[in-house]
């Protein structure tokens, strides 16, 4: 990613290449629609290009999966009332995903009836393989933090998983 | 005489097999965090691993023999009273013993984070990279040798630290509650400097006498700002009760 | 050791991730927890189940896409370079001529992409929006400042409001987030001075009160009295009472507020 910063936006592609994939099945996850997580995945490395000379010399990943929240956080404040918080509306599409599509796995439906931060969470740790440091430096808490969250989301994911 | 002899060598093996030093390699370890409530010396060698010296000088009390020694979030798993552990890309390295000094060496490009919970005082000296220092209580802080970017604070104690050379990449940024603050820099340092106690004096022998003209952002009526050698960096040197000395080097 | 204590350390155990000493207190007490063993089993059925979730297959479009945006963002790279050379003397003859090839070569490219990439064409921006541009730039180097690992980093990142005249929301929040709860106290002292600017705001002056409430810091504690006291902030009242009342409040903290208090209640 240094040398994309510094001008050889050629190095961008094996990036891409790479995790494209990940972030397009995270942002999946996340939101359940496959358009608008094209959208996303698009719009993050646009992003990434636009802003290269910013970028700090972190992790490129945890670089990514940030701006990608970003992403995400921004189109659902654009598209829906201007003052209806994130979680909430994050929440009643989760909902309506559920309701709409019967073919989910017992698992997704699980994972649907977290609360988006829990989710989110969840996806890194155990679909993406992130580690609780890395975590904390996307979601801007401590790794102890993370933990303790984490084991409380997984905790609450087996129960809504063994409910069924 | 051959006897004596004897009985030297043996004595010197006696006294380096108990002293034990503790190593860990760094790779992959973007920063080191060190935490201890007793007095604590971290300075760099040439080894690209984190040491800490056995310190002879404690005895162990007799009774705890074969048993380990347990402190706050950790026991000892280096065997000189240290809790040592990896979290990502940080190392941990807490100082369990309560009253006993230590000395820990690093390679000086490692960033360093060292934290003093009680009464111990923090000393560092030679580091190029990133030092953050934070005495909470009653410690003071002596860093010196070093380029910056350094962040420190110390409530209690005194904080003063030597530059032989500032570093243009990020922020320098020092303050005591109580205690003095007392800064020396190479005189052809280029920064913006930012001198603010609440309640104490500053002297200096820069030439700075720019007023902070922004008064209604100040609380402090004590508070100047100014560049040196055209500007540069930003360093902020600030007290809430203590005195201020900025010297020319 | 407790059951609850256990359980939250079993995805860990199943992961590798414990230090020996926790493993073996758990292997330990699975030998005789019948409860634990469930609950691991339980674990285990769990993490099956997400690890055999299949990766939803990505469609062959983002990659297309991909590479005309590339395309696109090095033509523009290029427009950019004989502008540059403008300083030169020497340049100066021939510059009309390379910047129509340059605008020649854009303007082929743009079209080449017109049908395909459907995003809003980069030359119809105008000034206006590219200042924004440039400003959004700059907000995004901040906040991603502000979330490094170094504390250094963190101030240069809050110092930066200095070069942006009117904060949006998002820089105001991000901010009073870095004053309440950064670890590093030299972090939240610039962060608190940096607010001190901006006490217009309702968001600010909420973030001070909240703020009175949970800093430990004398040094901190006396900027953030000052602030509120000379806004007259009747919130502020309570936790400062409540900073008289405790034990571990400095004693000139406590002087201070005996002194400031009368001036707003």
């Amino acid at each position: 990613m240094q040398e994309v910063a510094q001008g050889n936006l050629d190095m961008l592609r094996p990036l891409f290449n790479r995790h494209h994939k990940h972030l397009y099945n995270f942002v999946l996850k996340m939101c359940g629609d496959s358009m608008l997580s094209e959208d996303i995945t698009q719009d993050v490395f646009y992003k990434i290009l636009k802003y290269r000379a910013s970028y700090n010399n972190g992790k490129f990943v945890s670089w990514m999966f940030t701006i990608a929240r970003n992403s995400i956080a921004t189109h659902f404040k654009s598209n829906k009332e201007r003052h209806a918080d994130l979680e909430q509306v994050e929440h009643q599409l989760a909902n309506k995903q559920i309701e709409e599509k019967q073919d989910y796995s017992d698992l997704q439906r699980a994972l649907n009836r977290l609360d988006p931060s829990d989710r989110e969470l969840v996806i890194l740790n155990r679909y993406q393989g992130i580690k609780y440091e890395e975590i904390a430096l996307i979601t801007d808490s401590t790794p102890g933090a993370v933990k303790t969250k984490m084991s409380r989301a997984l905790k609450k994911l087996k129960a809504l998983y063994f409910q069924n | 005489m051959k006897q004596v002899a004897i009985t030297v060598v043996f004595l010197a093996f006696a006294l380096t097999t108990k002293a034990q030093d503790y190593t860990k390699s760094l790779s992959g370890i973007e920063w080191v965090k060190i935490e201890s409530k007793a007095d604590i010396v971290v300075k760099t060698h040439n080894s690209q691993e984190l040491l800490i010296k056995n310190r002879s000088s404690y005895d162990e009390p007799e009774r705890a023999k074969g048993l380990r020694l347990l402190g706050e979030g950790g026991s000892d798993n280096t065997e000189v009273g240290f809790y040592v552990i990896k979290e990502g890309n940080t190392l941990l390295v807490k100082n369990l013993r309560k009253s006993d000094y230590a000395e820990i060496y690093l390679p000086s490009s490692q960033n360093v984070a060292v934290t003093s919970t009680w009464n111990g005082d923090i000393e560092i000296s030679g580091f190029t990279a990133e030092i953050e220092a934070n005495a909470q209580l009653n410690g003071g802080i002596r860093i010196k040798d070093v380029a910056g970017p350094v962040t420190a604070n110390v409530l209690n104690g005194e904080l003063e630290v030597l530059f032989t050379k500032v570093n243009q990449s990020s922020p320098i940024s020092l303050h005591t509650t109580n205690g003095v603050l007392d800064v020396s820099l190479p005189g052809n340092t280029p920064a913006d400097l930012s001198l603010g106690s609440v309640n104490g004096e500053i002297y200096t022998n820069f030439d700075l006498s720019v007023p902070d003209k922004n008064g209604l952002r100040s609380i402090s009526s004590k508070k100047v700002k100014g560049a040196i050698n055209n500007g540069g960096v930003s360093i902020k040197l600030s007290s809430t009760n203590g005195n201020i000395y900025l010297r020319k080097q | 050791m407790k059951d609850k204590h256990i359980i939250t350390m079993l995805p860990d155990y199943l992961d590798n991730q414990l230090d020996p000493v926790q493993k073996e207190a758990v292997d330990k007490h699975l030998e005789t927890c019948n409860n634990c063993q469930k609950e691991l089993e339980a674990y285990k059925r769990l993490f099956d189940a997400i690890n055999k979730e299949k990766k939803e297959e990505v469609p062959d479009r983002l990659q297309l896409n991909f590479e005309a945006m590339l395309e696109e963002e090095k033509a523009k790279t290029i427009k950019v370079v004989p502008i540059t050379a403008n300083n030169n003397s020497k340049t100066k003859a021939s510059l009309p001529y390379m910047l129509k090839i340059a605008a020649g070569f854009a303007l082929l490219i743009a079209s080449f992409f017109l049908g395909k990439y459907q995003n809003e064409q980069v030359s119809n921006q105008t000034l206006a929006q590219m200042e924004n541009e440039q400003r959004e730039i700059r907000q995004m180097a901040m906040l991603s400042l502000m979330e490094n690992k170094s504390a250094s980093k963190r101030i240069q990142g809050v110092n930066y409001i200095e070069e942006l005249a009117m904060p949006n929301e998002i820089i105001v929040k991000a901010l009073a987030e870095r004053m309440l709860y950064d670890e590093n106290t030299n972090v939240r002292l610039t962060a608190v001075e940096a607010l001190g600017a901006f006490t217009n705001s309702k968001t600010v002056v909420n973030a001070f009160v909240t703020a009175l409430g949970i800093e430990k810091d004398p040094g901190i504690q006396i900027v953030i009295i000052h602030t509120l006291v000379q806004l007259q902030e009747k919130k502020a009242i309570a936790p400062l009472q409540k900073l008289l009342e405790e034990e571990e409040t400095q004693p000139f903290i406590k002087a201070q507020i005996e002194s400031l208090l009368p001036k707003i209640s």
